[in-house]
């Protein structure tokens, strides 16, 4: 397990289990994420990377163990507009919601305006920020649903990135879109965090291209298989996804 | 003709109502649809429809409650089912729209019952059924005139969160939403509407108030703002139009109004479909 550099950890999982009735999904994992990482998470589909996400963000509550984010306990931690998310673009079916660019982006700013108030002039120029970050300044009031897929991703990025949080937490961010566009994708999640400090984490199936870019892997299948920087994670690969997956490497020649 | 409306007391409550509906019908409406719940109005609607007829049937035979307007049980029933079918949603979280027939099977079964125990209603009912114009009372305007208040000032006040939940409800929920309120009271804003309606749109046809104009506005808005204008535009113009000829060739104003919105809804459609054959 990695030692706690300085200051408190941005995510801190200590002894996390999760289970859906009788089948154990997460058994005892402890996770530490500190400042300024960008970690990617890396698992067989059912290892319960998506479990380990959803824990992070409270839609989840463990069955053991604790979940502290920026050193609070989760069940008291109101401070959400520090957290940005940005869930797997297929769930979403978005495209035909009559929204434009600029009404989405906005609606990332829910939690921070807080109820019953308007969005000022200062909230609107931050809308129009986050929408030139991605580079969409001149789709800013066309409807969703003439975006590509990409395009539409970067608007999701977007409304994460509107509330200026200091944790980015993606979810299979690179489902449904085409190869051209994740290599810009993740060129733009690199600049973020060097250019605004933000710590990240990514949950991705598409191993081969992800560990190129993040800086830690941790790679899951109930239990934490490893833990560490991108670098020891490529010269173990093959060691532990064998431990991860008893021998077969299903998941590197894995392309869509 | 066009005099007569201002002439007559029936026909101005009838106007100022049917005014009020084509504004809130849309209004709600333009976020069931994008929540894919425009089934929702349906069901509501067939619940208040047994809550009218418990309405008629006690004041028919309990003296107590003979001067009691049928319509707040309608509401009292609306509301109720409302919160079941909420509550059947989280039961049935995979087959979320089977909360719907759920609730208008139970609500068409408890009409039915209540009718044949009371052995038939008069032609009172017929209005709650299928709107008619004279029969609406100042009393009926002003439940409409409160729901119409509560239901804009809530649009106006928790704009954002209910875009926010329309558009993705489990972000809404990482944000800090607090979207089950929200649902919640959404749905009672639903259920209110629908039994403040009944009498101009009838009960049958108060879902279709909800659903077409949003559905044109749907194919020409260029944003979401845009989309609960036009819907409100054709909502209104379909209301207006319904009645007036509703009222002169003495058709039931809930179909004239439906019929209206239809054709609007074709013109819509007719004319988009001309633009792209003409570019």
């Amino acid at each position: 397990m990695e030692r706690t550099t300085q200051g408190t950890p941005v995510v801190k999982l200590t002894g996390v289990s999760f289970q859906y009735e009788d089948k154990v999904v997460l058994d005892e994992v402890g996770f530490t994420l500190e400042r300024g990482d960008f970690v990617g998470i890396v698992g067989p589909n059912g290892s319960g990377k998506s479990t380990l996400m959803k824990l992070i963000l409270g839609l989840l509550s463990p069955t053991k163990g604790t979940v502290e984010l920026f050193g609070q306990p989760l069940p008291k931690f109101r401070e959400w507009n520090r957290i940005g998310y940005v869930a797997q673009q297929v769930a979403h079916g978005a495209g035909g919601f009559p929204a434009t660019v600029r009404e989405v982006v906005a609606s990332g700013l829910v939690g921070k305006v807080g109820l019953f108030r308007r969005l000022t002039t200062r909230h609107h120029e931050s809308v129009k920020n986050a929408v030139e970050r991605v580079g969409l300044s001149a789709k800013l009031d066309q409807r969703i649903g003439s975006l590509s897929g990409g395009q539409l991703q970067r608007v999701f990025i977007a409304r994460a990135l509107v509330a200026e949080p200091e944790l980015l937490i993606l979810d299979e961010p690179t489902v449904g879109v085409d190869q051209e566009s994740i290599e810009q994708f993740y060129g733009l999640l690199r600049s973020l965090k060097e250019e605004n400090g933000l710590t990240m984490m990514i949950v991705s199936h598409d191993v081969g291209v992800m560990t190129q870019w993040v800086n830690k892997v941790a790679c899951i299948q109930k239990k934490i298989h490893f833990h560490g920087t991108a670098h020891d994670f490529e010269h173990n690969q093959e060691k532990i996804l064998e431990s991860m997956y008893g021998g077969s490497m299903k998941l590197l020649s894995h392309h869509h | 003709m066009l005099a007569d409306w201002w002439q007559y007391d029936f026909l101005r409550y009838t106007l100022f109502s049917g005014i009020l509906i084509g504004l809130i019908c849309p209004v709600l409406g333009t976020f069931l649809i994008v929540r894919r719940l425009s089934m929702m109005a349906d069901g509501l609607s067939h619940v208040t429809l047994s809550g009218v007829a418990a309405g008629m049937l006690v004041s028919k035979k309990i003296a107590f409650f003979s001067a009691v307007n049928p319509l707040f049980f309608g509401m009292l029933f609306a509301v109720v089912g409302s919160l079941f079918i909420e509550r059947l949603r989280k039961v049935y979280k995979a087959y979320q729209d089977l909360a719907i027939p759920i609730i208008l099977s139970a609500g068409l079964g408890l009409f039915t019952v209540l009718i044949s125990v009371a052995d038939g209603f008069n032609a009172d009912l017929y209005s709650y059924l299928f709107g008619k114009i004279v029969t609406v009372s100042i009393e009926d305007l002003y439940a409409l005139i409160g729901v119409a208040v509560v239901v804009l000032g809530t649009v106006v006040l928790i704009y954002k969160e209910l875009f926010a939940v329309s558009f993705d409800e489990e972000f809404a929920r990482v944000s800090g939403v607090a979207r089950r309120s929200i649902n919640l009271w959404f749905m009672v804003l639903v259920a209110l509407t629908i039994a403040a309606s009944m009498r101009i749109v009838g009960v049958l046809l108060i879902s279709a108030l909800i659903t077409l104009p949003v559905a044109a506005s749907l194919q020409i808005a260029g944003s979401f703002r845009q989309t609960i204008f036009f819907s409100i535009l054709f909502a209104e113009t379909s209301v207006l139009s319904g009645l007036y000829f509703a009222y002169l060739l003495d058709w039931a104003s809930g179909g004239t109004i439906v019929l209206m919105a239809v054709l609007i809804l074709l013109v819509v459609l007719g004319a988009k479909k001309l633009r792209v054959l003409l570019r």
